[in-house]
């Protein structure tokens, strides 16, 4: 598994892209795909939106990072960075950030590539791309 | 030794800096607590931390203001968590003060420590990336933690980023 992060608009897709050789039409959205599409996919981007939408459906599994490692163990996940601010005022924002911080923490021990992209620049924090 | 360790929510800070604790050998361990517990939400983090450093050697000191005050036996290694609770605790604790006020009440507090004990960890916490319009008094608070945290960095032997449970080595 790899795992590309960073803030929003970085050009995270973009820097994944070149980094796995494929185009963004080879990836599927975070925002709309199927909840079991990335079990078969080659990446996904936004995955923190598909967390959220999972969230809001009640149907986020307890091991989501896990699960996900066994089925598709190349998976190149694409995540925003966030809980780098202030603690929200919203209930949901609030235990979205805290879980998307877990799942990311779950999903990077699992990942050999850790990558993050700054101003489109990609920094390898973990691992080395192969 | 002073290590800060900083991040943002729920990146594995908190885990790195026990292991980084348990890695001072059989000292005696303090965990200054900062947290105030308001709510079941509060409770709640606050027991998933006890559960995370159980078993794990720490005497918890109940410490949300004042660090002044603190007195731990030489030789200890403290870990203190968490900054950002902290310097909310003192900037919003009903009087007026300015951002330099209370950061430079929590840096004598930190002083006191690090004579006190062999070994300090400090975490705090990326809070200054999401967004900007926040109101006044929030600014003004993110402020105070802005100068706590360059303050902190300044003296440290070693400011550690936690991104996800990697930790990047700031200042070494």
């Amino acid at each position: 598994m790899k795992f590309i992060i960073g803030g929003a608009f970085q050009g995270k897709t973009q820097a994944a892209c070149s980094l796995a050789k494929c185009c963004r039409e080879d990836l599927i959205d975070g925002r709309i795909c199927g909840f079991d599409e990335p079990e078969r996919a080659k990446g996904i981007f936004a995955f923190h939106e598909y967390i959220r939408r999972r969230i809001r459906q009640q149907c986020l599994p307890e091991d989501i990072a896990g699960e996900l490692f066994k089925k598709n163990p190349d998976l190149i996940i694409i995540s925003d960075e966030i809980g780098y601010g202030i603690v929200p005022v919203d209930r949901e924002d609030r235990l979205f950030r805290e879980q998307m911080g877990r799942i990311g923490c779950q999903i990077a021990a699992l990942s050999d590539t850790v990558v993050r992209v700054t101003a489109g620049i990609p920094v390898v924090i973990k691992g080395e791309w192969k | 030794m002073f290590i800060v360790v900083t991040g943002g929510s729920g990146s594995g800070k908190s885990f790195y800096a026990e292991q980084r604790v348990l890695g001072f050998g059989g000292k005696k361990r303090y965990y200054i607590a900062t947290m105030q517990c308001f709510d079941e939400e509060s409770r709640i983090r606050i027991a998933r931390h006890q559960k995370m450093r159980s078993g794990k050697g720490f005497e918890t000191l109940e410490w949300p203001v004042s660090l002044e005050n603190v007195r731990v036996s030489p030789d200890s290694t403290v870990l203190l968590e968490c900054m950002s609770n902290l310097a909310a605790n003192e900037y919003f604790d009903g009087k007026r003060h300015t951002p330099e006020e209370v950061a430079l009440k929590i840096e004598r507090g930190l002083d006191c420590l690090l004579h006190q004990c062999s070994d300090l960890l400090v975490v705090t916490n990326e809070v200054f990336s999401d967004g900007t319009a926040y109101d006044p008094e929030t600014m003004q608070y993110m402020e105070c933690l802005g100068k706590v945290n360059q303050a902190m960095a300044r003296k440290a032997d070693e400011v550690v980023e936690v991104v996800y449970g990697i930790p990047l080595k700031l200042k070494q």
